[in-house]
């Protein structure tokens, strides 16, 4: 069953389209991600679902109800974490979890929230003390307060570092496990390949692909590359290796391109073994939904 | 209306504004050094239509002025233009908290910050000065609780006009300045030139320091058109705020 329904969704700024006749169903209890480069139209179109903004044309149903209208009971099943949440500077993780609790009918245990989101330990500090992913923990423990059926999750990630992007990961596994239907936004690929059930490329305001990341790879057609050095060695020496379709001689030395990464790798091992010579820093690389991106747009996608 | 929405609301807003050093200093240490620094200055009787009490009385109904305008008109709207500007509004705007609660809300987290700067006047007003009030309590709670409402509103009008929380700091004290010397606070408006009399009858804190004053003195309320001034305010401001105020 549909638990998010958009049909040809539109919304301005003056000339700028932001977001441009979108159309987009998410199941219950799916992960599903936004992706695009920044300005794509992923926040807009994050925010007309939340009630924030009213679409200029199309439709949009939340849980059976629309945002602008009935935000109110939407608002009161929804959980979220803006792309820049600010609460009020001084407040306390505690206070703030309990402030929020009050605005709901239906509310979460929040001793089981800190201890969730491993916040216990910080309960009594003041927001603006916290690090960057202490408040992005506290704004999630503030989304899920109302133990809502959807989660949005914009920018969940953005200008976390490499441990505390890690820890939110395994944060949204959990919460998926809950049977939460969870709904975010990224501007990183790898982000999105690991979390989503589902994917929606967005740029320039409208959805360029829809699927699964593992279907929108598989559909590329592109192949994986086995990158190594080995010393003395010729580029036309390797193009008989088991499903090498092309070689390519580089500074550190050579890329083979191939359809089958196993059957490639065995045979380069195979050769290096019968000629006797050594094959070193040898790494592969499988394409991606970066890879995606940049053949749908024939752009790479910036942070 | 959720009950506790609005009280959690009120009561941590409360608890916020006693975080901050500059509502602490110009909303509850400002006021009360105000009026013992003048009144031990000039601690004689003061004459008042006929009745006759110490200088502190006559300064007493000022310092509940700078106690309200600070902390209704200053603080709330900065503290409006900051929710705004950093993005606290829109969060909350998120939830099902409606904008009547949070307006409520705001206005008895600044009755409760109110009445603690306006209890510290009183005690200390009382320990140094024995200062007393002649006429109602009720009329007096009365008047401070129509005062602090129409500075309210013209500090979240300044709030939501206002571009940056340092605009709206720096409007409302611009204001906040020389009201404090216009506003029959500490001398009678008659000392002022007769041109600057009528401007310094129409702002916003003189008809609550002049019939704060009336109470405490326990003279008739003569002046009730300063109430109609009030008002004017009152519907100036929010006018202003209904018709600027954003949420991000």
């Amino acid at each position: 069953m549909a638990i998010v329904e958009i049909e040809r969704v539109t919304k301005s700024y003056g000339d700028l389209i932001a977001v441009n006749d979108v159309s987009l169903s998410i199941e219950q209890g799916e992960v599903f991600s936004l992706v695009g480069p920044n300005g794509a139209g992923k926040t807009t179109l994050i925010e007309m679902i939340e009630g924030l903004r009213t679409p200029d044309s199309g439709s949009i149903k939340a849980l059976g109800l629309d945002p602008t209208r009935e935000g109110t009971e939407l608002r009161e099943r929804i959980g979220v974490l803006l792309q820049t949440t600010s609460i009020q500077p001084d407040i306390k993780v505690k206070e703030a979890l309990k402030l929020f609790a009050s605005f709901y009918n239906h509310t979460s245990n929040t001793e089981e929230l800190l201890t969730m989101l491993s916040l216990q330990d910080y309960a009594g500090r003041r927001f603006n003390k916290l690090s960057g992913g202490l408040k992005q923990r506290t704004a999630i423990a503030l989304a899920l307060v109302n133990d809502p059926e959807i989660l949005f999750l914009d920018e969940l990630t953005t200008g976390l570092d490499p441990q505390a992007r890690r820890n939110m990961w395994e944060l949204v596994e959990r919460i998926r496990g809950e049977g939460k239907t969870i709904f975010l936004t990224t501007h990183y690929m790898e982000e999105a390949e690991k979390l989503c059930d589902r994917v929606g490329i967005i740029d320039y305001g409208k959805i360029i692909a829809l699927d699964t990341p593992r279907n929108l790879i598989n559909n590329l057609g592109a192949e994986s590359k086995v990158i190594f050095s080995a010393e003395d060695m010729d580029a036309a020496q390797f193009e008989g290796i088991e499903a090498v379709s092309r070689v390519e001689k580089v500074e550190y030395g050579f890329i083979l391109y191939t359809k089958d990464e196993n059957a490639t790798i065995q045979g380069l091992i195979r050769m290096a073994d019968a000629q006797g010579f050594r094959v070193s820093n040898m790494r592969t690389e499988s394409p991606n939904l970066d890879d995606v991106f940049l053949t749908l747009t024939g752009r790479e996608m910036r942070e | 209306m959720r009950l506790s929405a609005l009280w959690q609301l009120a009561w941590i807003e409360f608890k916020l504004n006693l975080r901050e050093p500059e509502m602490l200093f110009w909303s509850i240490a400002f006021p009360a050094l105000w009026m013992g620094f003048f009144g031990a200055i000039f601690n004689e009787l003061v004459d008042y239509y006929g009745v006759s009490l110490n200088q502190a009385n006559y300064l007493l109904p000022g310092g509940i002025g700078i106690v309200i305008c600070a902390t209704s008109f200053v603080g709330m709207s900065t503290t409006l233009a900051t929710y705004r500007d950093s993005g606290v509004l829109k969060r909350l705007r998120v939830t099902p908290l409606k904008t009547s609660t949070l307006a409520l809300g705001f206005a008895l987290s600044q009755l409760i910050f109110i009445a603690l700067g306006i209890i510290v006047l009183f005690v200390i007003g009382l320990a140094a000065f024995g200062v007393q009030v002649l006429g109602s309590w009720a009329a007096l709670i009365g008047v401070m609780i129509f005062g602090m409402v129409t500075l309210l509103a013209l500090g979240t009008a300044i709030g939501s006009i206002a571009r940056s929380p340092r605009a709206a700091t720096i409007i409302t004290l611009m204001i906040f300045m020389p009201m404090i010397f216009l506003s029959e606070m500490w001398m009678p408006i008659s000392l002022f030139p007769t041109w600057l009399q009528p401007i310094c009858q129409a702002l916003p804190l003189t008809p609550l320091v002049t019939l704060a004053r009336d109470i405490v003195f326990g003279v008739e309320l003569g002046d009730l058109w300063r109430f109609g001034i009030m008002a004017l305010w009152l519907v100036l401001g929010t006018l202003i705020t209904l018709r600027f105020f954003r949420w991000e």
